[in-house]
């Protein structure tokens, strides 16, 4: 911008028009039109695929959450529990045994709650196999402790299980470690597949927005070849194009979010009332974190779509221009 | 120097050359006419020189950089020197009159509150300061053409490109366009205006570039005032 100024010359009038030239009102001028049309970068179809996409990776991105939650509350529960049973020849022998345990581990420090399962509830456990009644009747039951301890004491349970033995041979103490391992295995796997899902998801994110973006450029090729011809850098037309896809990418990532919070609620709702209230699977509620992190997916797709688009724009400028 | 070709061709991907050894110059504040027939290649010429394409061979300064072996990055700032008036306009539909003009400067990255009044002053200038809002398909062809000369001019470029610049505004038009051309050239620019308007050419009797099947014939004047 270093040549003449045009307006120094003598104007150009055709002599049609008198007066004053109109003012560009305030809302013209606060308007920034888009240098690329909307209609060229799909538009309607690509909010509408956004939120499909931004809906299946806010469930995905809530199973992680979910599966993550339980998991964590089954494994606490296992950490922080050990159980002793008590076998013995008969159920004299069972109660003796089961005094000098209790005694035991009432005397342990780390040790916060004993309790003994009585022998009708013991029996009940087995009612599922044996039938009613029939437990007490055929079997000599073993008596079972339910004990809760610090965590201290759960990483060195070989004591316990020493004084145990001395005192009531017989005791058997189960620190659930098979069950924990079992259950941290199942959840990483869950929250794996969960993950991958979301992966997916945002690679399907992706993929539309290449194609999309792609799809624009070949619409908006004359708009391209004059910003480039009055200057533009490759840069810039991506900018353009970034901005406009993260719009859509949000609009879109918008109602994918209430859509799926919508579903998580009534599938939160639908678990209180009644499908699980005792059930092993996990419960879960739609606040604090979990809102948080699902608030985080929506902006996440955004910035997935906005910046494939603009690196698919950069990359296309430098094979077609 | 602002231009420079020695021995440029020019071929769209594997076709015989559009243009065949083209050596000109053109320097600061000179002005030359394009001519020539239709298909001649003044079009093509001129759009190497505003680096829509580069020559596939020869020499090419622009600006005393070596414009054939720049890199990518390095055109925008080249293409910013330049001002172009396009035989087709090639106004952007979408966009008023005054987003139009305004697109070299949005696209230096220029803050719209630094360029507002140079192009309301601008679209004035041209006679099209009540036709600021109006959007390129409710404009006639007159003043698409002077919405793409305001476009071509608002940046104060260094040079000056017109392809057919009067091809569709009437007689009196044509010559205060003309008139124009040569006032900012008086100001310092360099012109080059490719025209099939041999009477005009004559009028303001300034150089001529001939151009005919692809290669450059002479460069003489067609007389009148020098």
């Amino acid at each position: 911008m270093t040549g003449p100024d045009p307006t120094e010359a003598p104007p150009i009038e055709d002599g049609m028009h008198d007066g004053p030239p109109p003012k560009r009102t305030l809302m013209t001028r606060m308007r920034a039109e888009p240098l690329l049309p909307e209609a060229g970068a799909g538009g309607a179809p690509l909010t509408a695929v956004i939120a499909v996409i931004s809906f299946l990776a806010v469930l995905a991105m809530a199973a992680v959450l979910i599966i993550n939650t339980a998991a964590s509350e089954w494994t606490s529960t296992l950490r922080s529990e050990i159980t002793v049973q008590i076998k013995g020849v008969d159920a004299d022998e069972i109660a003796m045994r089961t005094d000098a345990a209790m005694r035991v581990l009432e005397s342990t420090e780390g040790v916060v709650e004993a309790s003994l399962i009585s022998q009708s509830e013991a029996a009940a456990l087995l009612e599922p196999w044996l039938g009613q009644g029939n437990a007490a009747a055929f079997l000599n039951v073993p008596a079972i402790i339910e004990v809760k301890v610090a965590p201290a004491l759960r990483n060195d349970l070989d004591l316990l299980r020493n004084r145990l033995a001395a005192a009531a041979p017989g005791a058997a103490l189960d620190d659930h470690a098979s069950w924990h391992d079992r259950l941290a295995t199942a959840a990483r796997s869950g929250q794996a597949l969960a993950f991958a899902v979301f992966l997916i998801v945002m690679g399907a994110a992706c993929a539309i927005s290449v194609f999309a973006a792609r799809a624009g450029l070949a619409a908006n090729r004359e708009i391209v070849s004059v910003l480039h011809l009055v200057g533009a850098t490759d840069d810039f037309i991506a900018a353009e194009v970034q901005r406009r896809f993260f719009i859509l990418g949000l609009r879109g990532a918008v109602v994918g979010l209430m859509a799926a919070l919508l579903a998580l609620g009534l599938a939160a709702l639908a678990m209180r009332a009644g499908v699980g209230a005792d059930s092993f699977l996990p419960q879960f509620t739609l606040g604090g974190w979990l809102i948080l992190w699902l608030l985080a997916v929506p902006a996440v797709t955004c910035f997935v779509t906005a910046l494939t688009a603009r690196l698919t724009v950069l990359r296309a400028l430098q094979e077609q221009y | 120097m602002i231009v420079e070709f020695e021995k440029a061709g020019l071929a769209y991907g594997g076709e015989p050359e559009t243009l065949s050894d083209i050596s000109m110059q053109l320097r600061e504040g000179e002005f030359r006419f394009l001519t020539g027939p239709s298909g001649a290649g003044k079009t093509s010429l001129l759009k190497m020189i505003y680096l829509a394409h580069r020559p596939t061979r020869g020499k090419f300064s622009l600006f005393g950089e070596d414009a054939m072996n720049a890199q990518r990055e390095a055109l925008p700032a080249l293409r910013r020197r330049i001002g172009v008036v396009f035989q087709e306009f090639r106004l952007l539909d979408h966009l008023t009159a005054f987003d139009n003009v305004a697109l070299p400067m949005k696209v230096a990255g220029i803050n719209q509150n630094q360029y507002r009044e140079d192009v309301s002053e601008l679209l004035n200038w041209v006679g099209l300061g009540h036709r600021m809002e109006a959007k390129p398909p409710t404009l006639s062809g007159g003043e698409k053409q002077r919405v793409a000369l305001a476009r071509a001019l608002v940046s104060k470029p260094d040079l000056i490109l017109a392809d057919e610049p009067t091809g569709n505004v009437d007689p009196a038009m044509s010559e205060r366009i003309m008139k124009l051309f040569v006032e900012l050239n008086k100001l310092g620019a360099a012109v080059i205006v490719a025209t099939h308007d041999l009477h005009l050419v004559q009028s303001l009797g300034k150089p001529v570039l001939r151009i005919s099947d692809g290669r450059l014939t002479r460069s003489s004047s067609l007389g009148g005032q020098a």
